[in-house]
């Protein structure tokens, strides 16, 4: 309940105060160093996803060098399946939307969309439009928000947004706002601060920002902030390093970042650092991982932190990346 | 990785942890390996379905393992007819059974839910009645987990939705836990909003912010009425004097004032703009995190 959350995270005076950033490269050049640490080798399923929040990471900090390029590209290729044309998380792993999507920003960070049949990639997005304009994130069926962002990021990047219905795809997302001005993953599916991004992300991408309830949503979005500084992801539940990116994001493509307390939020954000490891973690004292890092990062680009490139709100990715694609996410003043 | 706490172990504790571990790796490449090796055999190999099974008990999130199973059963529907339908609703239902030992575990798991509805789609004799009931119960005991509200909508899809009912649930379910947004949510999907059932929605969340003030669930659902265009300058001058005397119990709340901003418009003459004005600074004190969308509000009724 609201007044049980004041205390929702623990106020540790060891906690760390300042940003790591030498930590966080040398956590993300060895994450991926041993095989056969437990962490990364139960993980491989989503190692594509994995590898372009890495290297998301690095690049906002200037260290893009410190991953193997080539070995990353080729990784790419042996993911790419060649019948359906779709990316998978990893080699002998079955193709999925959301692999697809880290698989095009990896290439579009690099410039080396060569590297795959994109003529596949592009065939694959497709085939997963549905009638209704929605889109399942692989052939077996299941629709969510989710996937609609993933198929326009994807297809944005690839400069082939004619390849689908983008007006049925427009008329689905909208089908998903709620009486809160917020989006969940289907039509009358609750909010969520992480759907909102991705149907925020998706009227960016499709230049139709004016279908939201600007300021009922950002008005939800704000009220995410904790007393701790930290952002939640839907009412009454607790603050997370990743919501940092999903509501900051989105309030940035509304035109009212403002509405966030900056310092409270870097603080928090500062104080899921992990000293000892590098990373960053949900909460204070949890384990780091480069998920978190990213979003942590990310978030801390978008407040204008000096130390860190820019980050563009729609993509998530270096806005020197958007600039050279010459992409123009729409962004309301 | 969510909620983990980093624990500090002794070195012995370290190695034990560490080995188990790599066992543990060991088991997830080698059942994965077999499994691959045997993906197209027909008829299945039941060796690498029984590994599968294990593999996603232990991460549900590994979703070329659901779609294993899934060719796996498309394979079985194939092969069936009238005479063994009944062995296939078995081998469904034992299907059915390993989502509920995987959502136990996580009941956040994408591909858990979605597996479980896939087969019930397919099931010879599917029980959406009984499946209902076990949405509501689980529901009962997490009341925020926005996959169980999803899936009982698929279900309602199935088994045709009865408003007054999920109404009706709606209701005990905010009565039981004001606090509860997914539920004020739920009825928002529910409620066209006229004349009728304005006043009971009104009364449900006078009654809520009352409860607790504090609690930002029902200041939601309030703004959302608000927005009505059958609200009345007479409901607008209750509530605001309801308000009113429940912010001389509790000077501090900000939502008191919030959502007076709300009321106050079309409903005071010339005075409304100072009191608006005076409401934002005073918001801006007892809410500083949100002073930047305060001094916009400031700025709008200037």
């Amino acid at each position: 309940m609201a007044t049980s959350m004041v205390n929702e995270v623990k106020g540790d005076d060891s906690v760390p105060k300042e940003l790591l950033l030498e930590k966080h490269v040398s956590f993300l050049r060895e994450y991926g160093q041993n095989e056969d640490n437990f962490e990364y080798g139960i993980t491989d399923y989503l190692r594509m996803s994995g590898v372009y929040w890495g290297l998301t990471a690095l690049d906002l900090m200037g260290k893009l060098k410190e991953l193997p390029e080539n070995e990353i590209v080729e990784f790419v290729q042996k993911c790419q399946d060649p019948e359906s044309g779709g990316i998978s998380g990893c080699i002998n792993h079955d193709p999925h939307l959301l692999h697809t999507v880290s698989a095009i920003q990896v290439l579009c960070i690099y410039d080396r969309l060569d590297a795959i049949n994109v003529e596949g990639v592009i065939k694959y997005v497709k085939s997963l439009q549905k009638d209704d304009g929605s889109f399942t994130g692989d052939k077996w069926g299941e629709v969510d928000t989710r996937f609609s962002f993933c198929a326009v990021l994807t297809l944005s990047l690839l400069k082939r947004m004619d390849a689908i219905d983008v007006d049925k795809a427009v008329e689905f997302v909208e089908s998903c706002m709620n009486f809160d001005g917020g989006f969940g993953s289907r039509p009358l599916s609750e909010s969520h601060a992480g759907l909102i991004y991705c149907c925020v992300g998706f009227l960016s991408i499709t230049q139709r920002l004016d279908i939201i309830k600007r300021d009922t949503l950002a008005w939800w979005l704000c009220e995410r902030q904790l007393p701790s500084g930290g952002l939640n992801g839907r009412p009454e539940k607790l603050p997370d390093v990743c919501y940092s990116w999903w509501v900051l994001s989105s309030l940035s493509m509304l035109g009212r970042l403002h509405w966030i307390d900056f310092a409270a939020l870097e603080k928090f954000i500062v104080s899921c650092q992990d000293s000892e490891t590098g990373g960053f973690s949900d909460r204070p004292g949890d384990i780091t991982d480069p998920y978190h890092t990213l979003f942590g990062l990310a978030a801390l680009s978008l407040m204008g932190n000096g130390a860190l490139k820019r980050v563009n709100p729609t993509y998530c990715m270096p806005q020197e990346v958007i600039d050279k694609l010459e992409l123009k996410p729409q962004i309301l003043n | 990785m969510h909620g983990r706490l980093k624990v500090r172990t002794t070195e012995e504790q370290k190695l034990i942890k560490e080995k188990k571990q790599q066992e543990k790796l060991k088991a997830y490449r080698q059942g994965f390996q077999q499994i691959l090796s045997t993906r197209h055999e027909v008829p299945y190999n039941q060796t690498s379905f029984a590994i599968c099974s294990q593999l996603l008990i232990a991460n549900p999130d590994i979703s070329t393992l659901w779609n294993y199973r899934k060719e796996v059963i498309l394979q079985e529907i194939e092969t069936s007819d009238k005479s063994n339908e009944e062995e296939l609703g078995k081998f469904m239902t034992s299907e059915i059974k390993l989502t509920e030992q995987c959502l136990l575990a996580n009941p956040k798991s994408y591909g858990s839910w979605y597996h479980r509805f896939w087969v019930l789609d397919r099931h010879p004799k599917p029980d959406w009645n009984g499946e209902f009931a076990l949405c509501s119960l689980y529901l009962m005991k997490d009341d925020r987990n926005f996959h169980c509200w999803d899936y009982r909508r698929l279900i309602l899809e199935k088994i045709g939705i009865d408003l007054d009912a999920e109404r009706k649930f709606s209701t005990e379910r905010i009565n039981i836990n004001f606090s509860n947004y997914s539920s004020w949510h739920y009825r928002s999907t529910l409620k066209q909003l006229n004349q009728e059932s304005l006043d009971e929605e009104i009364n449900l969340v006078q009654n809520a912010v009352f409860t607790d003030p504090a609690d930002s669930s029902a200041w939601f659902y309030l703004r959302w009425i608000l927005s009505s265009q059958d609200v009345t300058k007479k409901h607008k001058e209750d509530m605001l004097c309801k308000l009113e005397s429940l912010q001389e119990l509790d000077p501090d709340c900000k939502w008191i004032y919030i959502a007076k901003s709300w009321l106050t418009k079309g409903v005071r003459d010339g005075n409304s703009v100072a009191a608006d004005g005076d409401c934002f600074r005073t918001l801006i004190q007892i809410d500083p995190l949100r002073k930047g969308h305060y001094n916009d509000c400031l700025n709008n009724i200037d």
